[in-house]
């Protein structure tokens, strides 16, 4: 008897189931909404007058810790201010070591290199997974794809005080 | 046109192509039901790319059967091993032959009918167990021989079972059975009580017959990787997977046929009423399937040889004694 009435609880339970719309999102065709500080991407920033954040300071090749950033700085006059500062000449970030950690967003202290929300797409080659200086500065074009995370952001949320910077 | 008709050869023919054509793409289509009510089940789409909603997919899956390599073990016993799958699909295909589809609408019209395709079906264990014995594979043998272990279980209750519609019309022959039902009533109600439980017990058996949750012992694939069919690939392996979708909508069509009336039923035309009886079983059949745990084998031989044969033993007396007392 016992196995009766559980047949027909299966039953019933994988009739309500399969009325029920799937959970199933046809990904290229639907995408579904992305969380706030989804770690797809990079992306490196622009400031307003569109000079570039990134001082060149190194810090983000130095705690990555798969080594897959690799950045050559240079001093030079900015061609927005004409103050001459650091700058990275050369920028590459290989996305295929990266476990996508976050620790250079968090660690850059110009808010430089940011995360974007966009998945990442598979690529065809070895090639298409190294992001270059253009493409990191074109992923920071579009604003609404770009996770809210930087690194002062993160510093803030984390010390509202912000005594670790005040030290 | 007419003349050629005539000759009974041309004729039985001429039957067996549409037959086996219309059975093929029924079962292309129940496949996709399947595919989609299982997905529905645990909350995926099932097939959505090949055609509008997936349509197209079982053409698909017939393409990419033909395509495939076929590989025989070098260990096999070859004549066997390419013999079962035919002879499979075969057995399955031939109890469509005496399914009244509507009224004079058959194959066939044979005087033992019900025998006819209780014996096809019956022998159907033969190419399973031809396969199981010939790939030279632990699992599928163990699979065959669960599927012979199970035969000899189900066999007696079902063949019991259906012989209820026959003591109570006192014919073997289905398009008798069914306008029986037609002029009387539907044998699932008559005699009352019994045919309901005749009906169930038909139904179960059927169940462990097509290899069905939850007597798919023999194909138990979390233990048996795919039972007899393990060794199987391309066209062949096809063929075994298609046997046994074409034999479960023929058992639903006989089930429907020997006890829900067949082709009979109000306002719709009777063609009508069979697609929906049938197609009706098999959903049930599906919906049981993604609903319910496998049985072990000894589990089914315990439920068929304790309960199911003195059950079905005594409501074949009871039914005898039903006819010959009141009516």
């Amino acid at each position: 008897m016992g196995y009766l009435t559980a047949t027909v609880q299966a039953l019933y339970s994988t009739l309500r189931q399969s009325l029920k719309k799937p959970t199933t999102v046809e990904y290229p065709k639907v995408v579904r909404p992305r969380a706030a500080r989804l770690r797809g991407s990079f992306a490196l920033l622009k400031d307003a007058a569109g000079d570039e954040n990134c001082i060149g300071c190194k810090k983000c090749e130095k705690i990555c810790p798969s080594d897959v950033i690799a950045l050559t700085t240079v001093k030079k006059p900015s061609p927005v201010t004409g103050k001459s500062r650091g700058y990275a000449s050369d920028f590459t970030l290989n996305l295929q070591g990266c476990i996508i950690c976050e620790l250079c967003v968090q660690v850059c202290p110009a808010d430089a290199i940011v995360m974007v929300r966009e998945q990442e797409r598979p690529a065809f080659s070895r090639e298409d997974l190294v992001l270059t200086m253009d493409r990191l500065y074109r992923n920071g074009e579009n604003a609404e794809r770009l996770a809210w995370a930087t690194a002062s952001i993160l510093a803030e949320t984390q010390d509202p005080e912000r005594t670790c910077l005040k030290k | 046109m007419a003349d050629l008709l005539a000759n009974p050869w041309l004729r039985g023919l001429l039957q067996g192509a549409l037959l086996i054509t219309v059975m093929m793409t029924a079962v292309a289509w129940i496949s996709w039901f399947e595919r989609k009510f299982a997905g529905r089940v645990q909350s995926r789409l099932g097939p959505t790319m090949v055609g509008p909603s997936g349509l197209l997919q079982p053409l698909a899956d017939a393409l990419k059967m033909f395509q495939k390599q076929e590989l025989i073990p070098s260990a096999a016993d070859s004549l066997l091993f390419r013999l079962a799958p035919p002879l499979a699909l075969f057995l399955a295909l031939g109890g469509a032959a005496v399914l009244p589809i509507t009224q004079g609408m058959l194959a066939s019209d044979l005087d033992v009918g019900v025998l006819y395709v209780l014996a096809f079906s019956g022998l159907l264990a033969f190419p399973i167990w031809m396969a199981g014995w010939s790939s030279s594979n632990k699992y599928a043998l163990l699979g065959g021989m669960r599927m012979v272990a199970q035969g000899i279980s189900y066999e007696i209750p079902m063949v019991l079972a259906a012989l209820v519609p026959v003591v109570v019309t006192g014919s073997l022959s289905l398009s008798d059975i069914v306008t029986y039902q037609a002029t009387h009533h539907w044998l699932v109600l008559w005699p009352p009580g019994l045919g309901l439980i005749a009906f169930i017990i038909f139904f179960t058996m059927a169940l462990a017959e097509g290899n069905r949750i939850p007597f798919d012992i023999p194909e138990a694939e979390s233990e048996l990787v795919a039972g007899p069919a393990t060794e199987y690939t391309a066209i062949r392996f096809g063929l075994i997977a298609s046997a046994e979708y074409v034999h479960s909508l023929i058992t639903c069509a006989f089930a429907s046929t020997l006890f829900l009336g067949g082709w009979d039923g109000p306002f719709l035309p009777p063609l009508c009423w069979i697609l929906i009886k049938t197609v009706g079983l098999f959903v049930l059949i599906t919906w049981l399937r993604w609903s319910l745990l496998r049985v072990r084998s000894d589990q089914l031989m315990a439920l068929c040889w304790k309960y199911l044969v003195p059950l079905s033993l005594g409501i074949l007396l009871l039914t005898g004694a039903f006819i010959q007392w009141v009516g």
